[in-house]
């Protein structure tokens, strides 16, 4: 099972810190939520996670996962939505790293694609160019392109924002799977109750750690009010 | 004048095959470019390679392998400098292009007017002769053959590099870096196979126009692809033809003509075209 430890963590953007010394375990097999305010730091510190920025003081230590291997979806993947490639195309890009350059999709992996396909509902559209997939089906087949990652550690930044309620629940038992796999997750959500219903432990933050831990004492009204207070006050700084 | 006679002259037919060349060659790499929202890097890699031509041209008169080694020398210089400022997130990458590119044009500019006149910068960018001689279409010819076999080999990174960077980061690989590099060394491969003859800029049109034009007709990479080779080399015999008739030099008449065959793809195409989208029913 993978872990990350947070070591004396500083984030931020052209020299200004936005996360602060952080230090902590995302812990091993579980699936931890980030919640907070806007502007708390949450997807700063996803992108730390997935080696994305480089932090301005401090460390993230991985435990039992290769950086290569992480899977890593985020808030908006930037992908232009034009390009001319299908839906198979797209979640094969998550055998990339198992693949190297060179070595080409063998039996086993067209299995993992039509399995993580199926997974997220999207069997038998294969061959549909991204172009004409909805919203729902783009995210879902985000989704199943984490899953052909096969990875211990996954992290997912609003995963379920601006979908319907019915893509939500259905990505949420792909989530609730991948827990069950005891695969690490780390998810930003904006939804608290998903947030309840999904991670058994929390991280609420505001810049700094405001409370870490079993969801059911980490994610309080009396926590998420001072992440609030604490970030109105930085604001202010800022 | 029929058809015939015009391709029976042994300069069109050299230019004929050239054109061919290079259609497989650079329509691929154009639909690659379009893809990723890179449109205009083939044309500013056209001029970018003008100082190394200069430089060239200065050290060893007009000899055809100086010229070709100083422009992909330019062309790696430049492209290995812009992706460097890009990867300082300073500047987003076609902005640190536009910066190096414009640059070396002047460089380029310069060097030309100082040493072989302003005649010899035309030429380069316009397209001198309809001759390519044997070494020129060799040059075509391995570009084409090279641009190809690059493209097979490394399809799966450089359509994973276009369509998601930040994916491609998230795993340890590094974009910016060897495939991007390699991508726009074979445009400018290309483009240098064909500006002797038909101009670096009208080179890029035959790169570009086709594979944009393909955009009508086909969905996936391999479609368009396989749709832009065959535009770009009918433009490129349909423009060699009516440049004969006019007697005027090829470059632009091919260009024009890749415009037309793109006009009639926008009509007609048959992925969304006007004419399709004007009737939705025609889709059930």
């Amino acid at each position: 099972m993978a872990s990350v430890v947070l070591e004396n963590l500083t984030l931020g953007y052209a020299g200004r810190p936005a996360v602060w010394r952080l230090d902590g375990v995302f812990a091993a097999g579980k699936a931890t939520a980030i919640v907070g305010p806007n502007g708390a730091g949450k997807s700063t510190l996803l992108k730390a996670l997935a080696g994305l920025i480089q932090p301005i003081a401090g460390r993230t230590r991985l435990d039992g996962v290769s950086r290569r291997d992480i899977a890593y979806l985020a808030q908006d993947s930037g992908i232009d939505r034009g390009f001319p490639i299908t839906l198979d195309d797209l979640v094969a890009l998550g055998l990339q790293a198992r693949l190297g350059l060179f070595r080409g999709v063998g039996p086993a992996e067209r299995r993992a694609l039509e399995t993580a396909i199926a997974a997220v509902g999207l069997g038998g559209l294969e061959a549909r160019p991204i172009a004409a997939l909805s919203g729902g089906q783009f995210q879902r087949a985000l989704f199943a392109r984490v899953m052909a990652q096969d990875s211990k550690l996954i992290l997912l930044d609003e995963p379920f924002a601006a979908q319907d309620t019915r893509t939500i629940d259905h990505l949420a038992d792909v989530v609730r799977r991948w827990s069950a796999e005891c695969r690490t997750l780390v998810l930003v959500l904006h939804d608290l109750d998903l947030a309840r219903a999904l991670c058994a432990e929390t991280l609420v933050l505001a810049g700094e750690v405001v409370a870490w831990g079993p969801t059911a004492t980490a994610l309080t009204p009396e926590t998420l009010k001072r992440a609030d207070v604490l970030a109105a006050t930085s604001a202010v700084e800022a | 004048m029929s058809a015939g006679v015009v391709i029976g002259d042994l300069a069109l037919r050299s230019a004929a095959a050239g054109g061919l060349a290079l259609a497989f060659g650079g329509a691929p790499l154009g639909v690659l470019l379009i893809a990723r929202r890179m449109s205009l890097s083939g044309d500013a890699l056209s001029h970018g390679i003008l100082p190394g031509a200069a430089i060239a041209y200065l050290l060893a008169g007009p000899n055809p392998l100086a010229l070709t080694a100083g422009a992909l020398i330019a062309a790696l210089v430049v492209v290995s400098l812009s992706s460097l400022l890009a990867r300082t997130r300073r500047l987003p990458e076609d902005a640190a292009f536009a910066v190096i590119y414009l640059s070396a044009l002047a460089l380029g500019v310069l060097l030309l007017a100082r040493t072989a006149g302003p005649e010899a910068l035309e030429a380069l960018l316009f397209g001198a002769t309809t001759a390519l001689d044997r070494g020129g279409l060799l040059l075509a010819a391995s570009a084409a053959t090279a641009t190809l076999a690059a493209l097979a080999l490394f399809i799966r990174g450089f359509v994973a590099e276009s369509v998601d960077p930040q994916f491609v980061r998230a795993q340890g690989g590094r974009t910016g870096g060897g495939l991007h590099i390699l991508l726009m060394m074979l445009v400018a491969l290309n483009l240098v196979a064909g500006f002797r003859a038909f101009g670096a800029l009208m080179t890029v049109g035959l790169m570009m126009i086709p594979a944009a034009g393909a955009r009508f007709w086909a969905r996936g990479f391999a479609g368009q692809a396989c749709v832009a080779i065959a535009l770009s080399a009918a433009s490129g015999i349909l423009g060699l033809l009516i440049a004969a008739r006019l007697g005027v030099e090829p470059g632009a008449v091919m260009t024009l003509a890749a415009a037309g065959l793109f006009a009639v793809s926008g009509l007609v195409g048959v992925n969304g075209g006007l004419a399709r989208s004007l009737k939705p029913s025609a889709r059930l």
